[in-house]
């Protein structure tokens, strides 16, 4: 952890400043919404590492999908991800979000969840132990250190893609569309 | 009284009120009532004067090759712990039944499953909406003629991934 | 002259370094108070480095306007306040101008939030003027208490009337009015147990709710602009205030800690609860207060 270098802050003010103060907003979508208090309380304690909740989309900047996603929750989902301002980061968490999980072949759960916003990073395992929020946390330093962590740029990028799934699934979409720019151009 | 006594004395009271209905009593404490559709609502009735107070769920049963639905209304009594289940059978192709909500309120939100789950209806019901499946366009989802994987492949898994769809 | 100038630029300065360091303090205090180990102190920085580093969203010209205002108005305050020998307007207004001035910030935030048109912001807003009427009774008190015992309304002549440890803390009628300026203290700076304003888990913190980026920085920057001056009022009305910002730093220190533990502990009031017990203990020591400090006269 670097937290403590004066002269790496002087440089990378920007980088460092997203680094260490990461806000959650934590959708609780499923089971996976079980580990989260004990990684915010006593046991645990995320604010030691500047991980705090936050209470509403705007004020974020670290999106937890915890645990599966139906079809209904997908709508929230891609709304709170757009309220969100950039730079913002996601993270898939538990098996489901990556491919389904138990609910592979259900009629009502979506499979894989990037395929409608994109991840910045996974955490696998059904479920995945507190401690892993943590490890998932330090390989986020490393990306937004490397300036790896570009889902948000990909999402700009593709918007056109994103939202023609997201309307394929939930049928036409009654907000309109975040880039509008995006629309129109062909970027398959 | 002995504690088979309890449901041995119901067994004989609904006998000899409602004709073509069968009662058992499988174990201690459970009774099973199977009786006819247009009689459910009288059964219930009856038994709720008995104690049973409260209506726990109802299920469905998609009865393919018998070309039938089976409702099972799951009631039990606080007073002597008793779990009676009361079954019928509706016809599969015209899946028609009466709203059990002037009997038990709760009964509301359970057919309102059993409706979008399976597609009976419930007549008398006010509120036949939606409650879990958002846009659901196909037959209802726990019948047993409902391909699931085919329905999955059809709908999830046609979705090209970024990496897919940038590649060609 | 000059120095005049040098002062009101460093005062602010000051109070936003100082009510910072406090922020973080309180931040890693509560967690050891809850076992946890905490943030670092410097927390709170590394919080309004990102935010001003991030994206905002503005919702119309009074959205920012409101904002300013709002921040405007507490370091207005923050100038009529002296800080151990340091009072940039010490020559006008005195209590009577900060009473009015320290309305400034809810009303900025109010016009904010009209614009943001969210809900749980309305909510917040009435909520937030709803607590302001609650301990403004008893402030309105405390401060009549204050000025008919010094008989002036000059917050530098009550400051130098208490040197030499003749601190208004240690005169009976004074003390009650201590008292009850105390327990307000949490519902003035909007902490718990009077936290009901921006409460993040019912109304997702209230006016706050659309604020992000610049906004939500701006915003707690007033925070700790707010946190500055409920706790200086205190030490400069009832303990003597200072000489020197050393020692008004060590006594703001002290009183800071004291409420920060009743903080830690105790859970949230509704806001009728809050209203109920701020028109009747406080409110009830502070009229005594002022009784007994008319009746010494």
């Amino acid at each position: 952890m670097d937290r403590g270098k004066i002269s790496k802050w002087l440089k990378y003010p920007e980088k460092m400043g997203h680094k260490y103060s990461l806000w959650a907003i934590y959708f609780a979508t499923g089971c996976g919404i079980m580990e989260i208090p004990p990684v915010l309380t006593s046991r645990w304690d995320a604010e030691r590492f500047g991980v705090l909740p936050a209470a509403t989309p705007r004020q974020a900047n670290l999106f937890l999908i915890t645990g599966y996603v139906s079809v209904k929750t997908l709508r929230p989902i891609v709304r709170t991800y757009e309220l969100m301002r950039e730079p913002k980061y996601t993270v898939g968490f538990g098996s489901c979000p990556i491919n389904g999980g138990m609910y592979w072949d259900s009629y009502n759960t979506i499979k894989r969840v990037d395929k409608y916003i994109p991840i910045d990073g996974w955490i696998a395992g059904c479920m995945p132990r507190p401690e892993s929020i943590f490890i998932a946390v330090t390989k986020l330093w490393m990306m937004i250190d490397k300036g790896a962590a570009t889902g948000y740029i990909r999402y700009r990028e593709n918007y056109r893609y994103y939202r023609e799934n997201q309307e394929r699934i939930l049928g036409k979409l009654d907000w309109p569309p975040l880039y509008p720019e995006k629309m129109g151009e062909d970027n398959g | 009284m002995k504690i088979m006594d309890r449901e041995e004395n119901l067994r004989e009271e609904i006998l000899s009120v409602f004709k073509n209905t069968e009662v058992s009593s499988p174990k201690r404490k459970r009774l099973t009532v199977i009786t006819e559709k247009a009689l459910i609502s009288e059964v219930m009735k009856f038994l709720k004067d008995r104690g049973f107070k409260q209506l726990c769920a109802i299920s469905c049963i998609d009865w393919i090759e018998e070309k039938e639905f089976e409702l099972i209304y799951h009631l039990s009594s606080f007073e002597s712990g008793i779990h009676a289940m009361v079954k019928t059978k509706i016809d599969r192709e015209n899946p028609v039944m009466k709203s059990m909500i002037p009997v038990f309120t709760n009964a509301q939100t359970y057919e309102r499953e059993i409706w979008e789950m399976f597609g009976v209806q419930f007549e008398g019901n006010p509120r036949l909406i939606p409650l879990f499946l958002d846009r659901w366009r196909d037959i209802p989802p726990f019948r047993k003629d409902f391909d699931i994987r085919e329905y999955v492949k059809r709908t999830f898994d046609v979705i090209p991934s970024l990496e897919e769809k940038q590649n060609g | 002259m000059v120095i005049k100038i040098v002062e009101m630029i460093v005062s602010p300065i000051l109070a936003f370094v100082i009510g910072v360091f406090f922020l973080g303090l309180s931040r890693k205090i509560m967690a050891r108070i809850h076992r946890r180990y905490g943030p670092p102190i410097t927390q709170p920085i590394i919080d309004m480095i990102k935010l001003f580093y991030q994206k905002s969203v503005s919702h119309g010209i009074l959205f920012d306007l409101g904002v300013v205002l709002s921040l405007t108005g507490s370091v207005v305050v923050i100038l009529f306040i002296p800080f151990g020998g340091m009072c940039p307007l010490s020559g006008s207004g005195g209590l009577l101008a900060i009473l009015y001035l320290m309305l400034l910030a809810p009303l900025g935030m109010a016009l904010s939030g009209g614009e943001g048109a969210n809900p749980n912001i309305s909510i917040g807003i009435s909520r937030k003027f709803i607590l302001s009427l609650g301990y403004e009774v008893p402030f309105l008190f405390v401060i009549l208490a204050i000025m008919t015992h010094y008989k002036t309304i000059s917050i530098v002549e009550i400051v130098r009337a208490q040197q030499g440890l003749h601190w208004s803390i240690f005169s009976l009628p004074l003390l009650l009015s201590a008292i009850a300026y105390f327990i307000i203290l949490p519902a003035i700076l909007g902490i718990r147990p009077f936290d009901i304003v921006s409460a993040p888990q019912e109304i997702a913190s209230g006016p706050m709710v659309e604020y992000g980026g610049k906004y939500l920085a701006f915003a707690s920057i007033d925070h700790a602009l707010h946190l500055f001056i409920g706790i200086a009022l205190f030490v400069d009305l009832f303990l003597g205030g200072a000489r020197e910002p050393i020692t008004f730093f060590i006594k703001m220190l002290v009183v800071f800690i004291i409420g920060l533990f009743i903080n830690a502990v105790f859970p949230r009031f509704r806001i009728e609860q809050a209203i109920k017990f701020l028109w009747k203990w406080p409110t009830f020591f502070a009229f005594l207060g002022l009784i007994v400090a008319l009746v010494v006269r």
